[in-house]
Parts: structure tokens; C-alpha cells; sequence
């Protein structure tokens, strides 16, 4: 017991966001983590015991109160299993301790176990806190006695077990039985892949309501439990905690019965399948090497601007790492077809469709608020994508080569915002275009929206570096690993989004309260971002230029 | 070429990792670096390539001051550093293109360098491939190419020999011999005293931070008679 705790402490450890010596950059770190707890955690779990507590309310009139909870705690384990599955792929197999730790007299179950618990413990902190707040949505709507929180917290801290374990199971059995899947590239495509997939069963599921109100939720899991039922049998255990939490004590005991079988079972694979898994993979370099005529290969030396020559290094390394590909590039590609799905599920006569007539019609409100959405949008995808927030992070072991080349930090800076700045403006303002001609808007307005969300852009891209120069991320062992974990992605885009979504309310505010015309808002927005995009380029020219010169290589 | 003055460097304000320490490399000379693991080496050489920023002291290359003139420090540098794994989702060729941007190197300098280069490290046939697929050996190889396509007349090499098999260690201390020869300076760290010996003009010895020895193997081996390189390198930084 005491070597599984002290290995998992060492897997956790080496996975650790990377401590600086330096105490403006504790306090700073501090900091941040203070605003996303108080500035989205908290807000966010709010919001979800607020709307576990109402759907409970309304079932409880339908005669199905625990299914509300239920539905949300498989919707949690669902992500727990697509977000897990990569992670537990690339931790079992492809991470760079692996071939230290095999040489080591160590069983396979001993292994397996402590970088099973380092994942669960690594992967599912902020969905505790989740969790544990839909708990406590349901156990005020049903006026559930106090020893109720004691079952809730066993609750918040088990439930990703059973997703896990179906993850390490699908790793255990595929790398056992397959060649094909030996290969950490094909491994983050096709896991990548079913993400997608699965995202798109959410969304097919939210186009079925017809708002997003907690009436069309409660309505919806009342009129059609086929999708519970099918979750009931993927993850039997979760009906049993909650009624477990109800006070059913024999419901508790067959859930933590079901969480230790599952347990038992997977370290029994683990036992007979791990070594031959993994004894034999390759990272990434499996490729065989292509001979090619030298003659040919020494003419495609051609000079280029420098300029020019980093910013296709940076693009290039962006789209051939799966990991950066399916995190940063993608993302850009995917949410305007699963918002467009969402609207062409619901049809035009509810709240999507109503607001884009209205926006047709000129309709000065529906106009306001779109601007404000490819504003918001804007600055949301380009921090989520984390093109610019992991830009200096992704150069991990070899951050060095910043500087001893001979380009200058703010030169390296530009590029790299650059590069984010194309790849999430360019799909911004094709989807604003596309949505000026489905929707037939004036082309003025369509002109300056694409307007308003280059300058989002850009503000959220020189801002991404700038927070990533504050402490970057340099020590990972495979590229999953520099965005998992890294927590200045998580704050620039709480800080992009709060700064934005200050404007926004303030606009609003004014439009609404004061009278200001639309006209001016929508040009006090430009000047506003213009701005903050002056503000952003300082920065990144005084401090993060600083800050890169600062850490240490 | 490589004037290194008064320079210290302290972590965390109590590690004081290079202390005082002061040396020169002139042109033409090859000098040996060496010293016991965490004796400040890499954070010298560190130091001379403007990766870290000296806390105090003078550091000047090729004429320009590492601080005052970054940019013309660094295009005076030939650097290769002790991790040859970087950009290894890039192919060999497109890797020496993108060195030779950022190095401003014509068309044809890099035609003819990064041939000759590739045929004498036997490359030739892998420069197409991404250098994900390349073994250890084979990615240092990729690393001296790079670091010599510009043709710069410092060169700081960081271990360069490791991971090279015995035909490419041999062409590389052939071509630092070379490019000492056309009056440039060659400054490389290294554990083998035996290369040290056979190569260096000159050597540096350093031992927590501190200077303990700077000039010529023979002035150090009259100073201990009878005694191998060895013996004198564990006697000096063992006392």
C-alpha cells in the first residue's frame, strides 16, 4: 500500500504544472486560481445545482425525481469516459516514464493501479466540485436529511471510477489483440475522432428540446427515457447511488459493490494483458523512412523571409501532431456546423430561428446582439483553442531555441500570435459570411461583424501569449500532456471571456437602460477591442518579451 | 572571438553557479570545456549563447556584446545543444531550410553546405523523412548540420560528440580542426579527456562555478609531472 501511494504521488508530481522559484509568479498563480474558482467554478456549479434543483422539482410532479439527477451524473460520466480515454491510452502507454518504469520489478497490476489513480485524481478536480453541486441541487429539492451530503461526497469522489475503468479496459484489450492501434499518432486521431462523435449525440439530444429552458429538459427526459435506460445498462452503478443519497443503505452498498468488481476486474486484465501491450510500442516515429532521391531533396532548399519560414514551422508542427491538431485546429472547424445543427434541428419557429428572422428583418436588438456574439464567440474560440495560450508552452524542452536564435523575442511573439490570429480569424469571418448570405443580411453590417471579430481575435490572441509567456508550461513528456493540465489555457480564457463579457453587459446596459442608439454601441465595441488590442500588443512587447527572457531554459 | 568577463550567475539568490569566472577564446584555437556534473557548464555555456542572462559580468561574441547586441551575438554563434530532439514533427530537409531562413543563408550556401554536410555524416537518405523516425545518432547528426549551415565563425557545442557512432565523431572533430584551421573559434564541452587531449589547444576546467584551470594541456601536464590527464583532472577537482 505504501509503494502504491508513494508511486502515485511520484506520477502526480511529474505531471505537476511547473513550480516557479519565483514569488510574483506564485502570487500571480494564486491569483488566477482564485478568479477562475470565484469567477467560473463557482458560478458554473451554481448554475448547475440551480438547474439539477428546478428539473428535479418538475419531475418530482411527473413521478420520475431521480432521473434528472441521474441523466446528469451519466451526462458527467460520459465525459469523464471521452475525456478519459486519450489520457489513459497515452498515461498506460505512450508517456515517456514508461520506459523507466518497466524495467522496474514491478507487477503489471502495481503499475497500472497507481497510473490509473494518478489519471482519475489529475483528470477529474474540476468536475468534483460539479458533481458535488448537482448533488446538493437534488438533495435541497427533495429535502433530503444532512447524512445525505455524506453520500454525495462519496458520490463526487467515485463516480469517475467506473468511466475510467472502461477506459483503461478498451486501452487494455486494444493494445493486447491490435497492432494497428501501437501507434500514439492513430491512438489521439481516432480517440479525437470519437470525441467528436460523441458531441455530436449531445447535440442531436439538445436539438430535440425546444429552447433550453429547464421546462423543455424536464419535458424531454419525461416524455422519452429511452436514453436513460441505455445509460442505466452502460453504468448500472448510477441508479444505485441515487438511491443511495434518496437513503436507500442497500443502494450504497451494491454501488460501491459495483465500483470494486470493476476495479478487481480491470487489475486482473491489467495483470494478464499490460506487458504484452506495451512491451514493443512506439511513440509517434514508427514511420519507416522514405528514400528519395538527394538531388531532388537538396533543390527544394529555397530561401524564404524569416518571418515567413517560422510561420510555416509553426503551422506545420500545429496541423502534423495529432494532439495540437484535434485540440487547436479542429475545434475552429467543428462548432459553427454543431451550432448550425442545433438550429436546423429545431427549425425556424423556436429561439434560434426567431432570432435570425429577426436579425434578417433588420431588427436593431437582433442586430446588437449578434455583433456581440461573434465578438464573444471570437474571443471564446481563439482562448479555447489555445493556439496563442500554449504557443510558447508547446516549445517544451526545446523553449531554448527561442533564444539563441538570432530573431528577437517580439518578432517570435508576432508570429505566433499570427499564427493563431489566422487560423481562428479565418474561420471566424468565413462563418460570419456564411451567415450573412443563409440569412441574408446587409452586407455593410456582415462587413463590419467580420470586423469586430478580427479585432476579437487578435486582442485574444496576443493576450493568449502573453499569459502563456507569465509561466509557461515547458516540461511535458508527449504533446497531450502540454495542454492537459495547463492551467494558463483555463486563465486566459477566463480572463479574455470576463473582459468581453464586461463590455457586453455594459453595452447592453446602456442600450437598454440609457437609450444609447445601436449604431454607436456597435462602434464603441470596435474602439473598445481596437484598445484592448493595443493594450495586449504592449504587454507582449514590455512584459512577455520580459518573461522569455526571464525563464529559464 | 569568445570573451567571457567577471561573469556570475546565481539561482534561487543562494546557488551561486558560475562564480567570477573570466576566460577568452581566440580565433583559431580549439578549446575543451570540462568539468564535474553540476560544476556550471551548461550554465556557462548557456550564458555565451544568450539563453540565460548572466547576473553579472561581460559576455562578448565575435566582437558583440551578448546583451547590447543580441541579434549579430547570435548569428556569430554555431550552437548545438545537449537535447538534439526538437521539431521532430518536421522532415530533415525542411528543418536545415528553416535553420538556414532564420540564419539568412543564400540559395546556393545552402545547397552546397547541406550537401556536403549530409555526405559527410552519410545523411543523404534521410533528410526526406519527418525526424520523428530518426534514431538518437541520427537527429545529433541533424543538429551539427544545423548548426554549421551558416558557417558561423563561433561554434559552442554542448557535448557533440554523444549519440554520434564512431565514423561521425571522427568527421566532427576533423571539420572542428578545419574550421579552427580558417582562423574561427571552436569552444565544446565534453566528459572524454581523451578528446580533450587530442583535439583542444586549450582547456577550461571548472568546478562549482569556480575556475580552476585555463591554458594549454601541456603547461597543465608540466605542472604534474608523471601524471595522466586523468589523474590530474580527478586530483584538481577533487581537492
Amino acid at each position: 500500500m505504501r509503494l502504491y501511494l508513494k508511486f502515485v504521488h511520484i506520477l502526480i508530481k511529474s505531471v505537476e504544472f511547473s513550480d516557479d522559484e519565483k514569488k510574483r509568479k506564485k502570487i500571480f498563480n494564486t491569483a488566477m486560481a482564485l478568479i477562475v474558482l470565484l469567477g467560473i467554478m463557482l458560478p458554473v456549479s451554481f448554475f448547475v445545482g440551480i438547474v439539477v434543483y428546478a428539473i428535479t422539482g418538475g419531475l418530482t410532479q411527473l413521478g420520475g425525481q431521480e432521473e434528472g439527477i441521474a441523466l446528469f451524473l451519466h451526462l458527467i460520466s460520459a465525459f469523464s469516459f471521452v475525456f478519459g480515454l486519450n489520457v489513459i491510452y497515452n498515461v498506460f502507454y505512450f508517456s515517456a516514464d514508461v520506459e523507466s518504469i518497466l524495467p522496474l520489478p514491478l507487477k503489471p497490476y502495481q503499475i497500472v493501479s497507481a497510473k490509473f489513480t494518478a489519471a482519475l485524481i489529475s483528470e477529474n478536480m474540476m468536475q468534483f466540485m460539479i458533481v458535488l453541486a448537482a448533488m446538493a441541487g437534488y438533495i435541497f429539492a427533495m429535502g433530503l436529511p444532512i447524512w445525505s451530503w455524506l453520500v454525495a461526497v462519496l458520490c463526487m469522489l467515485t463516480l469517475p471510477i467506473i468511466p475510467m475503468v472502461y477506459c483503461g479496459i478498451i486501452a487494455l484489450v486494444t493494445m493486447y489483440f491490435t497492432h494497428f492501434i501501437k501507434n500514439k499518432d492513430r491512438v489521439n486521431k481516432l480517440t479525437g475522432v470519437l470525441t467528436l462523435f460523441i458531441i455530436l449525440g449531445i447535440v442531436l439530444f439538445c436539438g430535440n428540446m425546444s429552447d433550453f429552458s429547464t421546462d423543455s429538459i424536464t419535458q424531454a427526459i419525461a416524455s422519452d427515457n429511452s436514453l436513460l435506460n441505455v445509460m442505466n445498462i452502460i453504468l448500472p452503478h448510477i441508479r444505485f447511488i441515487v438511491s443511495g443519497v434518496s437513503g436507500d443503505i442497500l443502494g450504497i452498498v451494491i454501488y460501491l459493490a459495483i465500483n470494486i468488481v470493476a476495479v478487481v476486474v480491470f487489475l486482473l486484465l491489467a495483470e494478464l494483458m499490460y506487458f504484452k501491450g506495451v512491451i514493443g510500442i512506439s511513440g509517434a516515429g514508427s514511420k519507416k523512412q522514405r528514400s528519395v532521391d538527394f538531388s531532388k531533396t537538396v533543390k527544394g532548399l529555397k530561401t524564404r523571409a524569416v518571418s515567413l519560414s517560422y510561420f510555416k514551422k509553426e503551422i506545420l508542427i500545429l496541423v502534423r501532431t495529432p494532439a495540437y491538431f484535434m485540440n487547436c485546429v479542429v475545434i475552429n472547424l467543428v462548432w459553427p456546423i454543431l451550432l448550425y445543427l442545433v438550429y436546423a434541428l429545431q427549425g425556424p419557429d423556436n429561439f434560434l430561428g426567431k432570432f435570425f428572422k429577426d436579425l434578417s428583418n433588420g431588427n436593431a436588438t437582433a442586430g446588437l446582439i449578434f455583433i456581440f456574439c461573434a465578438s464573444g464567440i471570437s474571443v471564446l474560440i481563439t482562448s479555447a483553442n489555445s493556439i496563442a495560450s500554449s504557443s510558447i508552452t508547446r516549445e517544451g524542452s526545446h523553449f531554448a531555441f527561442m533564444k539563441y536564435i538570432p530573431i528577437d523575442f517580439m518578432t517570435q511573439i508576432n508570429i505566433k500570435a499570427s499564427v493563431a490570429i489566422l487560423i481562428s480569424g479565418l474561420g471566424m469571418i468565413i462563418y460570419v459570411i456564411i451567415a450573412g448570405i443563409l440569412f441574408s443580411l446587409n452586407g455593410m453590417f456582415v462587413l463590419f461583424t467580420c470586423l469586430i471579430s478580427l479585432f476579437s481575435v487578435i486582442f485574444a490572441s496576443y493576450f493568449g501569449v502573453y499569459m502563456d509567456s507569465i509561466n509557461p508550461k515547458l516540461v511535458w513528456d508527449d504533446e497531450v500532456n502540454a495542454l492537459r493540465g495547463n492551467y494558463n489555457i483555463f486563465y486566459n480564457m477566463a480572463l479574455s471571456i470576463l473582459l468581453v463579457a464586461v463590455l457586453c453587459v455594459i453595452a447592453y446596459l446602456l442600450f437598454s437602460f440609457v437609450g444609447v442608439s445601436e449604431i454607436v454601441l456597435e462602434i464603441g465595441l470596435m474602439i473598445a477591442l481596437v484598445v484592448f488590442c493595443g493594450i495586449s500588443y504592449l504587454l507582449c512587447k514590455t512584459r512577455a518579451t520580459k518573461n522569455i527572457y526571464e525563464t529559464a531554459a | 572571438m569568445i570573451k567571457f568577463k567577471n561573469v556570475t550567475k546565481v539561482y534561487n539568490k543562494t546557488i551561486k553557479a558560475v562564480n567570477n569566472v573570466s576566460f577568452e577564446v581566440r580565433g583559431g584555437e580549439i578549446v575543451g570545456f570540462t568539468g564535474p556534473n553540476g560544476s556550471g557548464k551548461t550554465t556557462t555555456i548557456k550564458m555565451l549563447t544568450g539563453i540565460l542572462p548572466p547576473d553579472s559580468g561581460k559576455i562578448k561574441i565575435n566582437g558583440f556584446d551578448i546583451k547590447k547586441n543580441m541579434i549579430q551575438a547570435k548569428s556569430s554563434i554555431g550552437y548545438i545543444a545537449d537535447s538534439p530532439d526538437m521539431f521532430l514533427r518536421l522532415k530533415g530537409i525542411e528543418f536545415l531550410n528553416f535553420i538556414a531562413d532564420v540564419y539568412k543563408v543564400s540559395d546556393d550556401d545552402r545547397k552546397k553546405r547541406v550537401s556536403e554536410l549530409a555526405e559527410r555524416f552519410e545523411l543523404t537518405d534521410a533528410l526526406s523523412s519527418p525526424m520523428m523516425s530518426y534514431s538518437h545518432g541520427m537527429r545529433q547528426k541533424l543538429m551539427v548540420i544545423a548548426a554549421l549551415v551558416h558557417n558561423p565563425p563561433v561554434w559552442i557545442l554542448d557535448e557533440p560528440m554523444t549519440g554520434l557512432d564512431p565514423k561521425s565523431s571522427y568527421e566532427l572533430k576533423e571539420m572542428m580542426r578545419e574550421h579552427a584551421k580558417k582562423g574561427n573559434a571552436v569552444f565544446f564541452s565534453t566528459h572524454v579527456l581523451e578528446v580533450a587531449e587530442k583535439l583542444c589547444d586549450k582547456v577550461i576546467i571548472i568546478k562549482k562555478g569556480n575556475l580552476l584551470y585555463d591554458g594549454t594541456l601541456e603547461n597543465l601536464e608540466s605542472q604534474h609531472l608523471n601524471q595522466t590527464l586523468e589523474n590530474i583532472f580527478l586530483e584538481m577537482t577533487e581537492n
